[in-house]
């Protein structure tokens, strides 16, 4: 990268982090401050006991699981990315494969400027379809409501998340067999033995990705070595 | 209840906060463009990047959609309808709200719910998935500059290393490990669910998406057609939910 366009880039990303900060700020407010200012048209106001009573139960186990995608995802999403996933959600089921895709098909590299702009295109994007899709559903509730909800059409949308996790295993196992045949065999096994772990899949990507990584170090290093 | 849940000043509360969002949304992906424009990447490839974008996310959120139906029998319409276009995830909404209906004393169904009932849930739901943007807006500036550092740093010792051979640096190699970790931990859950309620479904489905992907990339690589590249994935999930409608009558 020249001088110039290193420059550019860090005012760009300067920028970026002033903008993400803000915009996640009036997000936390308007999320926060949303029930409300529902309360107030519906004429009653959140049960704060209730409410206390509710988060020490459910509260603590999706912080631990919020710091743990926190740590994760950024360094895939980069710092645009980072901040417009972190508000828009649906990061497993959508976000990150969509990102990783997206940076596959340009072969973006980690780290660069390139990848931080096709991180946030990717992001910002399918963000907006969502959103489109959501709001044109909505508007189109009372006619679409019997054509998702037929029972011949149910079994396709209750594997909407198999058909994506299938469709990228193939495209990510093949060339990396051997960093992903421990960690798949491992995460059978794992669920195959204790089916109660079936409720915390999302915890397990953790030692599941843990392990990835370590195998695709110790083949790193091998190749390097040679 | 439900007719006041699905007001027009409910609609429009929810709708204004989307609307900040696809602002948000819309600013980011101009500014994104245009920097990379300045920067001389190349145009065509972020256009592939935003059409490919496209088409991956319309069948996931044709699934969240089904999420807002699911929950706007109890919740109404507006609140699923913000809680899923933004900050919410399709596997967390149901069950957060089902717990948060607990903690108030009901059930989560329209015939029991209250005013009361209703914003409790909403705050509770909103306050246990804030976390990241919480520490988006403390720590992301530092955490991505210290992991920029180590990429620069790895890509010297890389280069080094390999004798400026262009050896990809293990930053991406770390990257689609952990994509892999990712997808295994599911793949696996697919397998326990036969053993633990007999559901064969979600391994089957999987499978024929990996298999259309299979044919995707043999067309690919023996056509020299780039263009499927991006529609791969959105093409392998019709199929394996198109397949999905006619396994599940076995």
């Amino acid at each position: 990268m020249t001088e110039d366009r290193n420059a550019f880039f860090e005012q760009y990303d300067k920028k970026t982090h002033v903008l993400g900060r803000m915009t996640c700020l009036i997000c936390i407010v308007l999320f926060v401050g949303a029930p409300f200012v529902m309360g107030i048209v519906l004429g009653a106001m959140p049960d704060l006991g209730a409410f206390a009573r509710g988060f020490l139960a459910i509260g603590p186990v999706w912080l631990v699981s919020c710091v743990a995608e926190y740590l994760i995802y950024v360094p895939m999403l980069g710092s645009g990315g980072s901040y417009l996933a972190f508000v828009t959600g649906n990061l497993i089921n959508m976000k990150i494969p969509c990102a990783i895709n997206a940076r596959d098909i340009v072969g973006a590299k980690s780290g660069t400027a390139e990848n931080e702009i096709i991180s946030t295109l990717s992001i910002a994007t399918s963000s907006l379809v969502t959103i489109v899709v959501l709001a044109l559903g909505v508007l189109l509730l009372i006619p679409l409501q019997p054509i998702l909800q037929s029972p011949t059409l149910q079994p396709a949308f209750d594997n909407v998340v198999p058909a994506l996790f299938g469709a990228m295993a193939f495209k990510y196992y093949k060339g990396n067999l051997k960093v992903a045949a421990i960690p798949v065999l491992m995460m059978t096994l794992l669920f195959l033995f204790v089916p109660s772990m079936l409720g915390s899949v999302s915890f397990m990507i953790i030692p599941s990705g843990g392990i990835a990584i370590a195998i695709a170090y110790y083949f790193y290093k091998k190749a390097g070595a040679r | 209840m439900l007719t006041q849940l699905n007001s027009s000043a409910m609609y429009l509360i929810c709708g204004s906060i989307i609307a900040f969002v696809a602002v948000m949304c819309v600013v980011f992906m101009i500014r994104a463009y245009r920097a990379g424009v300045a920067l001389g990447m190349d145009t065509t490839k972020m256009k592939r990047t935003i059409t490919a974008s496209a088409t991956f996310a319309v069948l996931p959120s044709v699934g969240i959609l089904l999420g807002v139906i699911a929950l706007s029998g109890s919740l109404g319409t507006p609140i699923p309808w913000l809680r899923l276009s933004v900050i919410g995830a399709l596997h967390y909404e149901t069950q957060v709200a089902e717990a948060a209906a607990e903690q108030t004393g009901i059930t989560l169904s329209a015939s029991q719910m209250t005013p009361t009932a209703v914003v409790t849930i909403v705050l509770l739901m909103s306050v246990c998935i804030m976390w990241g943007m919480v520490l988006s807006v403390f720590f992301t500036k530092k955490y991505s500059r210290k992991l920029k550092g180590k990429a620069s740093q790895g890509e010297a010792e890389d280069t080094a290393e390999a004798g400026g051979k262009g050896i990809v640096g293990f930053g991406d190699v770390a990257m689609t490990a952990m994509f892999i970790g990712l997808v295994s931990a599911y793949i696996g859950s697919y397998f326990g669910q036969i053993k633990a309620s007999g559901n064969w479904l979600s391994l089957a489905v999987a499978a024929v998406g990996a298999l259309a992907m299979a044919v995707f990339i043999l067309i690919r690589e023996k056509k020299d057609q780039e263009w499927i590249d991006g529609f791969s994935i959105a093409g392998s999930m019709i199929i394996a939910m198109a397949a999905a409608v006619f396994l599940a009558k076995l």
